[in-house]
């Protein structure tokens, strides 16, 4: 698979033998972690079935593999599955963009949602007022406003974080649900359908993308082969603007100057000020940069895909902008990485109806899925399990680290200065958990843990 | 017109109760919320918390037909959660938030499939009286005209609610335990120096947020709507994580935050036959947390180690 992009690291002075054996050992380690928390979360779901259906262990067990052949039927199984995945997929890529430019600075944009759904609603009202436009007039225009509206939602986040430090986590919160309840409010005022309750006038034909499908007959049809019944592939051509975001964000990340100082401030603030790199004027583009893909995210969503207008309280109850934190995670915040998590995220979405229907599981499983993957990718547990397996089955040794006397005196003086009755409620947690600090502080834990 | 409306709607005790009602609503996951903050955990789950003892609760109401194995199944059905919470972000030292959004996607993914094998998509019904928590009427003091309805005749979580505040505020700020618990948030170094068991007294605090939002999730189905819905808590969670940081991880003040904002909710039902719109008004926690974060109304800081794992013996 093209997995080459997956970490950009700096030069290296080795020879080139050791240099591939270094790549493979990377891409194995930047690969292993994410396939493992997916498969750590797909055994926890069969896991959930099983206890969950009725019957013999062996018939629960099929019921468990059915309802996985289900969803996986139901998204990858035909093209006309896969063409619905991908109108899945299209909002996820743009709003795991977001959310992976984010972590490149080492900031946390939980508020994809409610960008997406700024730059899906100013789309939404410039498009139902210009209706006499020409389509290549509406079209740019509509997606500029999207994406400005975005970066204006995300600006804000970056202005508060920059100059008043207030923690983004928080702001994006907030935002978000203003952005959420004022989406409500045009939805349901003053861009109110009359013939419909609770959604907008749609937009003006000229302004809306067609099926990748049609547009292929349209353009090349007379020179190839058509296909057949184009309008039972939903996709649309959108997608091929989600590919495009995501060479913009390989080469915004990788190939310029922008990219290298947002990295510097994502891995060290300090140095990234002691360099003279500016962190206040960084932070606020890579917001703003941020809040505009994911407006991209709505307003191309709205334009491809049918009926075209926003339906009230849909943000509030759409879960994309919390997928995408899972996608960006899930995918390293790469272009590469973000795209395949972006399809087995959007795969999940498609394939939950036709589980549901075909195996009687409730579709709801794949949020369990989903939360289980970011539980399972924040903690680690993948280094944590091999830290606690026996010594003889780790593959590659870890350097042995000096016991520091002092620090173990510090641990252990608080432990036993608690009283006996709190220490041995804190023990059965301490204990697993000495595994995972081992990491930072090898030689102090593992003493601490002797004793 | 619309100020006579509002004169009206503000003068009637319809409205205070109700805005009192959705304040201690509020208020049980921001005590939690303010707890666990300040012992140094951040966490934006009480919204998943909430709905977990939401469903738990109205569950084991159904099966064991008592209103109190009810509302203690769903206490810890939200103590549950928060374990988890506690397990992957003290021991694993995970991303607390990353961790408090799969609590959150995990609690709504979990409550909506139970639900549908549970009842085989039929939903549950709307729950009996007697597994309803009651109204609790104080006798004449109900009868007071205007202050009576209000105060003395709220649902038995109300008071319980206010229990609480003045418990945790006293156990923060006059007691050994909070100031322990506000040591661990602070600096943890110096608190572990000092004796004091950094990683337990951060699994209390973070299971007792959960405990409270359990509490405030029976509330919300046992009490107010007496049924189980799809996604109740509909974001009650994150008005509650504004409250927090609107009363500066101060209980006071998050009770202060909880009643503003409990006051828009209620309002925001009321004005419909004005021009405002409901939607609008629903904005107004939202702007206000904003607005304090920016510092116009007194800068929030939050707690100096809030989600920051503790490593022994770290600098």
């Amino acid at each position: 698979m093209a997995v080459p992009t997956v970490q950009q690291s700096g030069p290296e002075q080795r020879t080139p033998a050791s240099n591939r054996l270094l790549w493979i050992r990377r891409l194995g380690a930047s690969i292993g972690r994410p396939v493992f928390a997916v498969v750590l979360a797909m055994v926890a779901g069969i896991i959930i079935i099983m206890i969950t259906s009725p019957g013999s262990p062996g018939d629960r067990f099929t019921e468990a593999i059915s309802a996985y052949q289900a969803l996986f039927t139901g998204s990858f199984g035909s093209l006309q599955s896969l063409s619905f995945t991908l109108v899945y997929v299209t909002p996820l890529i743009f709003a795991g963009l977001s959310v992976a430019i984010a972590f490149r600075a080492g900031l946390f944009n939980i508020g994809a949602e409610g960008q997406l759904a700024v730059g899906a609603i100013t789309a939404s009202t410039i498009g139902i007022h210009a209706t006499n436009w020409p389509g290549w007039v509406l079209i740019p225009v509509l997606i500029v406003a999207g994406a400005f509206a975005g970066a204006v939602w995300g600006g804000i986040v970056g202005i508060l974080k920059a100059w008043r430090g207030a923690h983004e986590v928080v702001t994006t919160i907030m935002l978000n649900w203003i952005a959420f309840f004022v989406a409500d409010y045009l939805i349901n005022g003053p861009l109110l359908d009359p013939n419909l309750a609770n959604s907008t006038r749609p937009l003006p034909p000229q302004a809306t993308f067609p099926e990748i499908s049609v547009f292929y007959n349209n353009t090349l049809g007379p020179f190839l082969p058509k296909i057949a019944q184009p309008a039972t592939y939903l996709v649309d051509v959108t997608f091929f603007f989600a590919l495009i975001a995501l060479v913009v964000y390989w080469f915004l990340i990788s190939r310029t100057t922008f990219g290298y100082e947002v990295r510097v401030i994502g891995q060290n603030p300090k140095a990234a000020r002691y360099a003279g790199i500016s962190t206040k004027r960084n932070i606020f583009l890579v917001m703003a940069i941020a809040g505009a893909f994911s407006g991209l995210g709505g307003v191309f969503h709205l334009m491809g895909q049918f009926p075209y207008y926003l339906t009230g309280s849909t943000f509030r109850i759409d879960t994309v902008g919390f997928d995408a934190i899972g996608v960006a995670l899930l995918g390293h915040t790469t272009a590469i990485g973000v795209l395949f998590a972006s399809l087995l995220f959007g795969g999940l979405r498609q394939g939950a109806g036709l589980m549901q229907l075909n195996a009687n599981v409730p579709g709801d499983l794949i949020y369990i899925i989903q939360a289980l993957v970011l539980f399972s990718i924040a903690a680690e547990f993948l280094p944590a399990i091999r830290r606690a397996l026996p010594k003889w089955m780790i593959l590659r040794p870890r350097p042995s680290a000096v016991a520091t006397d002092g620090a173990l005196t510090i641990t252990d003086l608080a432990e036993n200065g608690n009283g006996g009755a709190q220490n041995g409620e804190a023990g059965g947690g301490a204990s697993h958990l000495s595994d995972s600090t081992v990491e930072h502080s090898p030689g102090q834990m593992q003493t601490a843990e002797e004793e | 017109m619309f100020f006579q409306i509002l004169f009206r709607v503000l003068t009637s005790s319809d409205l205070w109760q109700a805005a009192l009602q959705f304040s201690a609503l509020l208020l049980l996951p921001a005590l939690g919320g303010v707890i666990s903050e300040r012992s140094g955990v951040t966490n934006i789950a009480m919204e998943g918390m909430m709905l977990t003892g939401a469903y738990a609760g109205v569950m084991t109401a159904l099966s064991t037909h008592s209103l109190l194995v009810g509302v203690l199944g769903a206490i810890i059905a939200g103590g549950f959660m928060a374990l988890i919470h506690a397990i992957v972000s003290i021991n694993f030292k995970a991303n607390q938030i990353v961790s408090g959004i799969a609590i959150n996607i995990a609690a709504l993914g979990l409550t909506n499939f139970l639900l549908f094998v549970q009842t085989g998509g039929q939903g549950v019904p709307s729950l009996a009286s007697s597994l309803r928590l009651p109204v609790v009427t104080w006798g004449p003091l109900a009868k007071i005209p205007f202050l009576g309805p209000i105060l003395f005749q709220q649902n038995i979580i109300f008071y319980v609610a206010l229990l609480i505040l003045l418990g945790i505020q006293f156990l923060l700020f006059r007691t050994n335990i909070g100031l322990r618990i506000r040591a661990v948030g602070e600096h943890p170094q110096a608190a572990d120096t000092a004796g004091v068991n950094v990683r337990l007294v951060r699994y209390l605090c973070v299971i007792s947020s959960g405990l409270l939002s359990g509490l405030a999730g029976a509330f919300l189905a046992l009490g107010i709507s007496g049924i189980f819905i799809s996604n109740m808590t509909a974001g009650v969670g994150y008005i509650a994580l504004a409250a927090v940081i609107f009363g500066k991880y101060i209980p006071l003040g998050a009770a202060g935050a909880c009643l503003i904002f409990g006051l828009g909710e209620a309002l925001s039902v009321r004005l419909q036959d004005t021009n405002i719109s409901p939607n609008l008004l629903s904005t107004l926690p939202y702007i206000l947390t904003l607005i304090a974060l920016v510092g116009l109304v007194g800068r929030t800081t939050p707690p100096a180690a809030d989600g920051i794992p503790y490593e022994p013996g770290s600098e």
